[in-house]
């Protein structure tokens, strides 16, 4: 089964992706705050993680400088699933490593969950 | 803003000045021959323009900050909107599609409800900034227990409190402290006050919140917190509508940045006074000091 880490502090969006991803088939990994989303990347070594980028202990873009430095876990896909849509902010993630942005507001569930087979198909090959 | 905040205007006396100095130059350099006199009001009318010159600068500065607190502002409204929206989106999603498991819908509608009351919240807070911009702030004042309010409001944010790791105590004067305010109001100035409290307790700790009666007989309201306080060079604009502490904080925690501009202003209309101390990453004190009767 296929596992996937979710950094995000808002317990309504954890449950909803949890139960989504469950009926996927895959395994979701909750961490409420930056610092255990990095701890949990590193021991758990997911498949893929989605990070959000407004975040207790430390923010989204920590978590991401300190996942690519890591040679343990800086080939894991990075999905950024945030409410921030600044273009610098967009860049900013991008730059530092995040294989795709995606805006929770814009996306339905179903939308998410295709993006992160996509990624996870494609970077099998 | 003021007449001599405003570049056009500032242009315009500039443009004056320099016709002026040319002016002048001219007749002093005809009557005098004394090329000492000549170049003495050369300088002075050359520091008067660097004089206007520095304004224009300076209030081209104010005008672009003030469009970029607005735009940032913009950009943290949007998302203290679309976070609540995002959690219903998903959540209807999962309901819609009868993918829940079994006993999780009363759950789902639940933090539906919540999610929903957090944005009428925040539209709330706008509305109340435009009120408070416009001097149509309405105060519906009438006798109420500074103490019961505050316990009702430190119970309502018992389990927020707990998911950040803080203990709030409270600490009341024996008596119970009627006051004549808005109650409602005082409800969202305390509300603003012991949110921030926690939100930047990202180390957990404790709040202690006081009430005591000063020896004038008003009330003193007091919130301390453990948290990462404020950088000494923010805390002026702390009160700043708008104002959000620096990029660290902006990403680690929520907020719209009017809590504290809203508060400061109910509490002023209320013939009260607010204010603050801080120390970076020790912790904070925010008061407010309020009549018993206006």
């Amino acid at each position: 089964m296929k596992k996937i880490l979710f950094i995000e502090d808002e317990e309504a969006l954890q449950r909803a992706m949890g139960d989504a991803l469950e009926k996927a088939g895959y395994k979701l990994i909750k961490a409420l705050d930056g610092e255990i989303g990095v701890s949990a990347a590193l021991k758990e070594q997911p498949d893929l993680i989605l990070l959000d980028l407004i975040l207790p202990k430390k923010n989204g873009f920590e978590v991401l400088v300190e996942l690519k430095k890591d040679p343990a876990t800086k080939n894991i896909p990075v999905i950024v699933l945030t409410n921030l849509e600044g273009s610098s902010d967009v860049e900013r993630a991008l730059s530092l490593g995040a294989m795709t942005y995606l805006v929770k507001a814009n996306y339905n569930l179903s939308d998410v969950l295709g993006k992160i087979e996509l990624i996870l198909n494609h970077h099998e090959k | 803003m003021g007449l001599w905040q405003c570049p056009q205007f500032l242009f315009l006396i500039m443009g004056a000045v320099i016709i002026l100095a040319i002016l002048t130059t001219y007749a002093v350099a005809i009557k005098y021959q004394d090329p000492e006199i000549a170049a003495l009001v050369v300088l002075v009318l050359a520091a008067a323009l660097f004089l206007v010159g520095y304004l224009i600068v300076r209030s081209f500065e104010k005008v672009a900050l003030a469009s970029k607190s607005k735009s940032e502002f913009i950009s943290i409204m949007s998302h203290q909107l679309r976070s609540p929206l995002s959690a219903i989106k998903w959540q209807l999603n999962m309901l819609l599609q009868g993918q829940s498991p079994a006993n999780a819908s009363q759950e789902y509608l639940e933090t539906i409800m919540q999610q929903n009351e957090r944005m009428i919240r925040s539209v709330n807070d706008l509305l109340e900034v435009n009120r408070i911009e416009d001097n149509d702030l309405i105060l519906r004042p009438r006798e109420f227990s500074l103490k019961e309010l505050t316990s009702k409001i430190i119970n309502e944010y018992k389990n927020y409190a707990s998911a950040y790791n803080v203990r709030v105590a409270f600490k009341d004067g024996e008596e119970l402290m009627k006051i004549f305010a808005d109650e409602e109001r005082l409800g969202r100035v305390i509300e603003h006050l012991l949110d921030n409290a926690i939100r930047y307790s990202t180390n957990g700790g404790n709040i202690l919140i006081n009430i005591e009666k000063q020896n004038d007989g008003k009330i003193l309201w007091k919130i301390t917190d453990e948290g990462r306080g404020i950088p000494s060079a923010e805390q002026r604009r702390v009160f700043e509508k708008y104002f959000r502490a620096s990029d660290v904080t902006r990403f680690q925690t929520e907020g719209s940045g009017v809590g504290l501009f809203i508060a400061k202003s109910i509490i002023k209309q209320s013939g009260g006074e607010m204010g603050f101390s801080s120390q970076e990453s020790k912790g904070s004190t925010f008061w407010f000091i309020l009549p018993v009767k206006i």
